[in-house]
């Protein structure tokens, strides 16, 4: 039993308080025990060691171990150039803590959201006066005054009420206000009308209302708990790069140990096995993996944008390519949220559309213009969407001025109705509009050819019968009724009230007919289910329509094609996690006549099941469920600030196309990581193969480490950017999300990358390497120490033979199978200009003196890059002839 | 197994909403309650009429639910003084508010409640009370280690308190993820997972089956005390049952105390069970 259902003295009776509220004494008594009415963030780890976790991941531990040695090896046998490693090695870790931090840190606003909405000052009553205090002094007990254009404080149970109204939108998003009342209600605490939450503000009237909880133990206050405290978890592309550093660390590390026991065993010195150790580790560790991968999700990021989808974190342009399902709103999302009467039921017949405006002057359309809070002024129409639609019908402009609205019992979610009473001439008339469940028991007669007849049970399956045609075309019925009132009086003396009135004014209602308003889908969003089923996403409607006029709507759209698994909202509070994990496992399911408080559910069983979900959402209440998803989508245009700063990525046109073009960009987001990474993973071979020659041939180190970075950190970058930024293929969504278990990193990708494009490209280093040697008089055996012109010259022909064949491999990394020339040679532009910069990088390297001291580098002539150049045009065509093989063995 | 019980009562509303607890406990089990108030001497004399107004207004309620109940007012030191009620009376469990200010210590050490906890020879029941609205708890989290002590008394009482009530039971066990050097962490299924499920909860779980008491069983990867105050808070459970399992300053420091982290965030009302019974 909750608070809602106890009676007025019961509720000050639990709370220990009366209507005076409290003394000061036992207000502060209280307040040290419940301590302030505020919302405040759930302890989190300090700043300070979230920013020092950024150098404490597996990736940044590696890269520490290699500094660590580096700077040993240099404080041991100096003058090896370990130094400029370590330091260079450590700028790596500081750039990338610092990119990654200051992503994350942005990410976390959604709490400041929350806090601005609870207000400073309220009205309470201490020992029987009105005193004004702090919203963070309110306490459980205390009695809250409340009026017209306050804010609630806290949660608080209602005890008396003037015809109070309250607007729940920041809390629930629903933007008509509800009436409170004093008396004890059934159901759940959250559903409740005597009951005024934190956060919402009233709109008119007057109440009083005794606390019951404060700050983070309200309603608001367990948002913001969720929002704070709810962990996506990695995304699976963080992960994915967990799982590659380990991967590289364990070879790396392997190979390390490996060629320093083979060093020891043919009887190098300890030191040149050290060196060469380190060198390996260095030369496997793709230090710019990260940065790389960052970028390429900061211009993914830019895309979508242009798109009309904001991504907030960076990683969740890749999730996003990854979801399994897309949990979505159908207002406004698949809809145009543009409501437009279709069909009305009148006189037992139903009146198309383009016959509407004849009926203007009768009795429904007069119950449509004046039990409708919309209006037309300005020369535009004001208000909520579906009464707008139906003052247009009614002709809401010309009439105005007909009738004196005396009163009315507003809209609300319980009831599913709303009643005017208003003045007609001398005569006060009732006019009734809800759902035909609400409105038809209410009914004893009904309008016909201008009388009112009895309303018998044949007439009564008609209007049901009639109901479910209009909604099994996708409609959303409304019914209508009205009955001419003696209320007039009633209200002059006005000593009635509310519950004797409500049940006077709507007992015995004479119906009058149905109206059926369409809300058209986007026309976008068919072919957008449609792309979404062809890329294996299962597409999951919730709404807070009936069930026949959504599985109208889900059948328009393409969303259902046979008999999809429908779970209402009254049905769905009631069933065990496992009965709705096994309903949920269907292929097609539609929720209805759902709130959004209920989307965490959905979302954490779905996400347990390993399934990787997109959420939308627009109200506050659905900040936990944005938080939850793998990837939360806020509503641009309808969405409240704190489900934008909940979610990871805002529609900044509410349309369901873009989520599915920003699926797309998503998913190619993940292939161009993966063309990146064969690019970047090619160069280790032409890094790693002169330490081998160098150790098992005795010949001068061909590579310098500093060269290698030169290679990881800098040439590399920009060409593997600008793979970064491919195009969608076509096929990109005709092919199903990809399994949790592939590998970003697997055998076909390593196998392409170390074993056929790497291998081409050593064998053109070394080539370079051993004609500068050769061309200068070297002789097999002969030592050249580190500064010796020749064996710098012979270095930088070796490190420019990398430097072109990357040139090349850039093309070849393009695609998988396609052939360059059938994706387009030119399409992706950023490619030449990433080529143009690191040629521009190398030419620095090679022929300007800086180059030459930072990375031990000497000028060579022009005829070795005219014997290097040959070597690019082998990787190409090489690669190319390889693809045209696989799609030949692909066809067979 | 409790066949009297005790409330702590004293200024403070938390201890009226504490004792109303073992109000419907002892209503349930037909035991005999006991309303103690101990005033220490330096207390205020308006002081002491609040707590007596409360603990009157408690008995009050008492007699009218045909509880057996007695009303104990006294001076003195309240730790020694329910000490000495708990061995003449031989009280089986005792009803303890937490305080605010108790939470902001480690284990609320030097607090009256920690005192209660460790020096009572019965079973004790911490309340941390945050929530009044919840008046009678429907849904009842019990987040559960492992490795369970005590398993019957704890299920009794658990099971007594849903039955109180008219609740349901939510097991909730949060362990730590699966995984693998090169694979990372492993995603099983909710289904996966209870075939993980230890023995000892299935054997709390066997107990409470045997009443008829609606039982749901959840068991998630994850930070302990993170997953319970999520889950009670997403699922708006009423009231959170769990055990006092003290760690070792070197554990604490490294791992912290679930227990004080869930009482410093929890969305609703807290029941820490120390309980003493099965090892006599």
């Amino acid at each position: 039993m909750k608070i809602n259902r106890l009676a007025r003295e019961e509720v000050l009776r639990s709370l220990v308080t009366s209507e005076k509220g409290l003394s000061g004494e036992e207000a502060k008594r209280r307040f040290l025990e419940f301590g302030p009415n505020e919302i405040r963030e759930t302890r989190k780890t300090p700043l300070v060691l979230r920013f020092l976790r950024q150098f404490t991941h597996f990736l940044a531990v590696l890269l520490w171990i290699g500094a660590g040695l580096a700077f040993l090896s240099e404080y041991l046998n100096p003058g090896e150039g370990m130094l400029a490693l370590g330091l260079a090695i450590l700028g790596v870790i500081v750039i990338n803590a610092l990119f990654t931090f200051v992503q994350e840190y942005r990410a976390e606003k959604s709490f400041e959201a929350l806090k601005q909405l609870l207000p400073f000052h309220v009205k309470v009553l201490r020992e029987g006066k009105e005193k004004e205090i702090y919203a963070r002094e309110v306490v459980p007990g205390d009695i809250l005054t409340l009026s017209g254009g306050d804010r609630v404080p806290a949660d608080a149970r209602i005890i008396e009420t003037v015809y109070c109204m309250v607007n729940n939108a920041p809390l629930t998003g629903e933007s008509e206000p509800v009436p409170l009342t004093a008396g004890a209600c059934g159901g759940e605490l959250i559903e409740s009308r005597n009951i005024a939450f934190a956060g919402t503000s009233i709109v008119s009237g007057s109440a009083k209302a005794a606390v019951f909880s404060t700050g983070m133990r309200t309603e608001f206050g367990r948002i913001a708990h969720l929002t704070s405290a709810v962990e996506a978890g990695l995304s699976p592309l963080q992960k994915e790069i967990v799982k590659v550093t380990r991967v590289i660390a364990f070879l790396s590390t392997l190979m390390g140990i490996g060629f320093f026991l083979i060093g020891h065993f043919i009887g190098r010195s300890f030191w040149e096995n050290f060196i060469f150790a380190v060198g390996i580790i260095v030369a496997n560790v793709p230090e710019g993996l990260l940065p790389t991968v960052t970028l390429s999700l900061a211009m993914g990021s830019q895309r979508m944008a242009k798109k009309m989808a904001l991504i907030k974190t960076l990683t969740s342009v890749e999730t996003l390519g990854s979801v399994t399902v897309i949990c979505t709103d159908k207002t406004g999302t698949l809809t145009q949220n543009r409501m437009e009467v279709k069909r009305v039921w009148f006189d037992r017949k139903f009146i198309a559309e383009h016959s509407i405006g004849d009926l203007r002057s009768g009795d429904i359309m007069t119950a449509a213009r004046l039990c409708n809070n919309a209006r037309f002024s300005d020369g535009q129409f004001k208000g909520d969407p579906t009464e707008v639609a139906l003052l247009k019908a009614a002709g809401g402009t010309a009439e105005a001025g007909e009738a004196e609205r005396i009163f009315e019992i507003p809209f609300d979610s319980e009831r599913k109705r709303m009643t005017t009473l208003n003045r007609i001439g001398d005569t006060a008339i009732a006019f009734t509009k809800g759902a035909l469940e609400s409105v038809l028991p209410l009914c004893t007669r009904l309008r016909l050819g201008g009388e009112s007849v009895p309303l018998d049970e044949e007439l009564k399956k008609e209007i049901v019968s009639a109901s479910h045609s209009l909604m099994d075309s996708g409609l959303r019925v409304l019914a209508f009724a009205y009955k001419v009132s003696n209320e007039l009086g009633v209200m002059r003396n006005e000593k009635i009230n509310n519950a004797a009135l409500d049940s006077s004014l709507e007992a015995n209602l004479v119906f009058l007919g149905l109206v059926g308003l369409e809300d058209p889908p986007r026309p976008e969003a068919a072919e957008a289910i449609g792309k979404c089923r062809g890329a294996g996403i299962r597409v999951i409607m919730m709404t807070g329509d009936g069930s026949r006029t959504a599985l109208s709507i889900a059948r328009e759209i393409g969303l259902v094609s046979g008999s999809p698994v429908i779970i209402e909202g009254s049905d769905f509070v009631k069933m065990r996690d496992s009965e709705l994990r096994e309903r949920l496992s269907a292929k097609e399911v539609l929720f209805t006549r759902m709130t959004p408080k209920h989307k965490m559910r959905i979302v954490t069983i779905l996400k347990g099941e390993g399934e990787r979900v997109a959420v939308t959402g627009d109200g506050v209440n659905d900040a936990p469920a944005l938080k939850k998803a793998d990837i939360g989508i806020a509503m641009g245009i309808t969405g409240t600030d704190v489900a934008k700063e909940a979610a990871d990525i805002i529609l900044l046109d509410d349309n369901f196309a873009t989520i599915v073009n920003a699926v797309e960009e998503g998913r190619t987001v993940y292939e161009n990581i993966r063309r990146f990474i064969s690019y970047i993973f090619s160069s280790n071979i032409p890094e790693i193969v002169p330490y081998l020659a160098y150790v098992l041939f005795r010949i001068p180190l061909p590579l310098t480490i500093m060269q290698i970075l030169a290679v990881d950190l800098g040439t590399d970058m920009l060409p593997a950017l600008a793979l970064g930024a491919e195009k969608p293929t076509p096929a990109v969504m005709k092919q199903p999300p990809r399994p949790p278990g592939e590998r970003l990193l697997n055998a076909k990708l390593l196998g392409r990358a170390y074993l056929f494009l790497g291998p081409i490209e050593a064998v053109a280093c070394m080539s370079g390497f051993f004609l500068v040697l050769k061309l200068g008089g070297w002789q097999w055996g002969e030592f050249l120490p580190a500064g010796n012109p020749l064996y710098m010259q012979a270095t930088t022909a070796c490190l420019t033979a990398i430097i072109i064949t990357q040139a090349a491999n850039v093309f070849a990394c393009r695609s998988d199978r396609e052939s360059v020339f059938s994706i387009g040679l030119f399409s992706n532009r950023l490619i030449f200009l990433g080529i143009a910069t690191e040629v521009l990088l190398q030419f620095f390297i090679v022929y300007h003196p800086w180059g030459n001291m930072i990375f031990s580098t000497s000028p060579i002539s022009l005829h070795i890059w005219l014997v290097l150049i040959p070597f690019a045009f082998l990787l190409f065509f090489a690669e190319e002839g390889r693809k045209f093989a696989v799609r030949n063995l692909r066809r067979g | 197994m409790y066949k009297k019980i005790l409330a702590a009562v004293n200024e403070h509303i938390n201890s009226e909403v504490a004792a109303r607890y073992a109000l419907r406990l002892a209503k349930q089990l037909e035991a005999e309650l006991f309303f103690c108030f101990v005033a220490e001497e330096s207390m205020p004399q308006h002081t002491r009429c609040t707590a007596e107004d409360a603990v009157n207004r408690l008995y009050t309620e008492a007699l009218d639910l045909n509880i057996r109940a007695e009303r104990i007012s006294i001076l003195g030191d309240p730790v020694a003084e329910i000490g000495k009620i708990v061995r003449h009376e031989k009280i089986g469990l005792v009803f303890a508010a937490t305080r605010r200010e108790d939470i902001e210590r480690r284990f609320y050490s030097g607090t009256v409640a920690r005192s209660l906890s460790l020096k009572l020879p019965c079973s004790v029941a911490l309340v941390r009370v945050v929530h009044m609205g919840k008046i009678h708890p429907s849904k009842i989290l019990v987040p559960l280690k492992a490795r369970v002590n005590k398993v019957k008394e704890r299920a009794y009482f658990t099971a007594k308190m849903a039955e109180a009530f008219g609740g349901k039971i939510i097991v909730f066990h949060a362990t730590k993820p699966i995984t693998r050097f090169f694979h990372g962490e492993i995603h099983l299924t909710p289904v996966e997972w209870e075939k993980r499920l230890p023995k000892d909860i299935s054997d709390f779980n066997a107990y409470i089956r045997k009443s008829d008491i609606e039982l749901e069983g959840l068991l998630l990867p994850g930070h302990t005390s993170k997953g319970i105050t999520i889950e009670a808070a997403a699922k708006r459970h009423d009231l959170i049952i769990m055990g006092a399992s003290e760690r070792p300053l070197f554990t604490f420091v490294l791992k912290g105390s679930p227990v004080e982290a869930v009482l410093r965030e929890t969305p609703c009302d807290l029941i820490i069970l120390n309980p003493r019974h099965e090892d006599k």
